[in-house]
């Protein structure tokens, strides 16, 4: 793992990882010696037809999941290794959220559903409400701030999700489908926010189907089969010195 | 401070959780509150009955021994202690002077015969012959009157004391003093009457309201001849109840004395005290209680299963939830806590209702049975146990609900 300084440091590093389920009889290889670096500040895609392993590599990614073999580094840690509180624990502080359900407790306010992580985090009274309310201002929603989930729009819900992923300011925020539940409009609305988030200096990896979803991404990987099919930069302003693999593939691609 | 946090924010969903279910909440906690009532009831009537008891032998002093030819409570056959030699009224003398300035030592005889002033009689009352030293005995003194003196004794005089029931029956609202009773085919001139000592708890126990006392000698001389043997019951007061011991074993060692029994030969008289008594009575509440208590374990047991299965409902309704909790760094634990507050909470509101709905049966039991009163080591009692059934009816599915796996959990339907 050769960070060089001058250009980006590395946030996540895979390195030939595989998973591998036991169903009974036969076993599936859902991944297949994966090996993936990405950078501060990257937007990715991750795309694949059902099958191709992506939702495992997020739930790798996102410390849901243990890979069988190989080793991930996030921030330095070899996350491979970690017991299951060591894994609450980096969910909790290095990874934020999103998803296609949106995932919001019913019962409980927009403010409580974004202080959530850092009430799991330990974080004082006082400290919970700035941050909270700062990343719901973030996502345009300061004045349904005691709604609950129930009096809010679809594309709203999905605001305050984004905002309970980034309100402790999380080393990766990982969307799977973000958008995959809203019409096209406020699909396109919330994309906006994760763009301007982007924008802020967020690393971002998508995992989606839909190639205009995609688009907004600078660095879109392909999976197939368990294998990364193709790696590729939409553009380099992001870019991070990578595995020589990805190298080769992004050299591929343009030529 | 992370686990704090995680506490207040399992205590805040399980008070969510049951606000939202209101209905399910209420049924459930109604097995607890059955259950704790019948915790309370039990745990209040025993206290009730022991306290009945102890009030009903209050005359009788703690202090006091008892030696007749047979104990209060007999553990052996009958026969055997019918066959023992009575104590007589030489006994009983020899016995007063051995003890001389050690202790009191009150000699006593009782019949039944019918009591009859003009035309009222009643059947089949204690008479007790005995000594102005019976005054040392007991708590109890004459509300009117007096009580009797060495004279009475010493002259045999035909003159009783009488208790407040008799009083009542025999006399009503007339005054008794000077009037004379038929007791059996002897008059007698009431020369007191006794205050009120309360009832018995035995049905046929020793009932002090109930019974006339006239002098020792008088009995003799009165009913003495019928039997020919007399069976005469010491009472024997040890100068403080801390010397009770001391006395007892010397009260045993002149009696054998008196009895002229051999080393080697068993006491053929008894030894009783209130004591005895108490004890005898604690273990037949032990047996009572036990089986109250196994009764109300069985309802707290069904209650403690509605509480389980309403929280394996609340578990899976709340899988999804689960899941993003732990997504969001939720360790096991908080989850485990989130249910374990939501179900002792469940209880513990069915132990508060159950506390306050048995405290007014109480009161009914109290102005319709006997005296009953809830304490406050029954309510601690009553609050612990909800709070275990709580614990112990949701673990299993908290433990559940904390040991799903966060990505089946966000996935489920």
């Amino acid at each position: 793992m050769a960070v060089i300084p001058e250009i980006k440091e590395t946030t996540l590093s895979l390195n030939a990882i595989d998973k591998t389920y036991d169903m009974g009889v036969e076993q599936v290889h859902a991944l297949r010696g994966v090996s993936l670096d990405i950078c501060r500040n990257e937007y990715i895609a991750i795309m694949g037809a059902s099958g191709s392993g992506k939702s495992t590599l997020m739930n790798i990614i996102g410390c849901l999941d243990s890979p069988s073999a190989g080793a991930y580094y996030l921030e330095g840690e070899n996350v491979a290794a970690m017991s299951e509180n060591q894994l609450s624990e980096i969910r909790n502080r290095q990874i934020g959220f999103v998803f296609q359900t949106f995932n919001l407790i019913a019962r409980a306010s927009i403010f409580h559903n974004v202080e959530l992580p850092m009430i799991y985090g330990g974080i004082p009274r006082g400290e919970r409400r700035r941050y909270a309310e700062e990343a719901i201002t973030r996502v345009g929603l300061n004045d349904r701030i005691k709604h609950k989930p129930n009096e809010l729009s679809g594309g709203q819900r999905q605001r305050v999700a984004i905002a309970r992923a980034l309100v402790f300011n999380p080393s990766i925020i990982l969307a799977d489908e973000p958008t995959g539940n809203l019409d096209s409009r406020t699909g396109g609305e919330i994309m906006g926010i994760l763009d301007e988030l982007h924008a802020a200096g967020q690393t971002i990896i998508l995992v989606t189907h839909e190639e205009e979803i995609a688009q907004h991404a600078s660095r879109v990987i392909r999976l197939k089969d368990g294998e990364v099919e193709s790696d590729l930069r939409v553009d380099d302003t992001d870019a991070c010195i990578a595995p020589s693999e990805s190298l080769h593939l992004v050299g591929g691609a343009t030529s | 401070m992370r686990f704090a946090l995680d506490l207040i924010e399992s205590f805040r969903m399980a008070i969510d959780a049951i606000r939202a279910n209101k209905a399910r909440g209420a049924l459930t906690t109604l097995g607890i509150i059955i259950g704790i009532v019948a915790v309370v009831l039990t745990l209040t009537a025993a206290n009730g009955l022991r306290d009945t008891f102890r009030q009903s032998f209050s005359a009788v002093g703690s202090d006091v021994i008892y030696v007749s030819q047979m104990p209060w409570i007999m553990m052996d056959d009958f026969f055997n202690y019918r066959n023992r030699p009575p104590i007589d009224l030489k006994q009983a003398r020899e016995l007063e002077s051995k003890l001389q300035g050690r202790a009191i030592v009150n000699p006593y005889l009782g019949e039944r015969r019918d009591a009859k002033y003009r035309s009222e009689i009643m059947e089949g009352v204690q008479i007790i012959g005995t000594t102005e030293k019976q005054l040392h005995m007991s708590s109890a003194v004459p509300a009117t009157g007096r009580f009797l003196q060495p004279f009475d004794v010493t002259y045999k005089k035909q003159v009783c004391v009488i208790g407040s029931e008799i009083r009542e029956a025999l006399f009503g609202s007339a005054n008794p003093l000077n009037q004379m009773v038929k007791l059996g085919r002897t008059e007698f001139r009431v020369i007191g009457v006794m205050e009120e000592q309360g009832g018995s708890f035995f049905g046929d126990g020793p009932n002090f309201d109930r019974q006339i006392t006239i002098p020792i000698s008088s009995f003799v001389k009165a009913y003495g001849g019928r039997h020919g043997r007399l069976n005469v019951d010491l009472a024997v007061k040890a100068p403080s109840s801390e010397s009770m011991e001391m006395v007892e074993y010397m009260v045993i060692g002149e009696m054998r004395n008196i009895r002229k029994l051999r080393p080697t030969e068993d006491d053929d008289f008894a030894i009783n005290k209130l004591d005895t008594l108490i004890d005898t009575f604690n273990n037949m509440m032990g047996v009572v209680l036990l089986v109250g208590l196994l009764v109300t374990s069985i309802s707290l047991f069904v209650g403690g299963v509605g509480v389980m299965n309403i929280m394996f409902v609340s578990v899976t309704e709340r899988t999804r939830e689960i899941g993003l909790r732990k997504a969001v760094g939720a360790r096991r634990s908080s989850i485990l806590f989130q249910f374990l507050f939501e179900s002792a909470f469940i209880c513990l509101l069915g132990g508060l209702i159950g506390i306050l709905l048995s405290a007014a049966l109480t009161a009914v039991i109290n102005a319709t049975l006997m005296p009953a009163s809830v304490s406050v080591l029954i309510l601690v009692i009553a609050v612990v146990v909800s709070l275990t059934v709580g614990v112990v009816a949701g673990f299993v599915p908290a433990y559940r609900g904390a040991r799903l796996d966060p990505i089946e959990a966000l996935r489920y339907e």
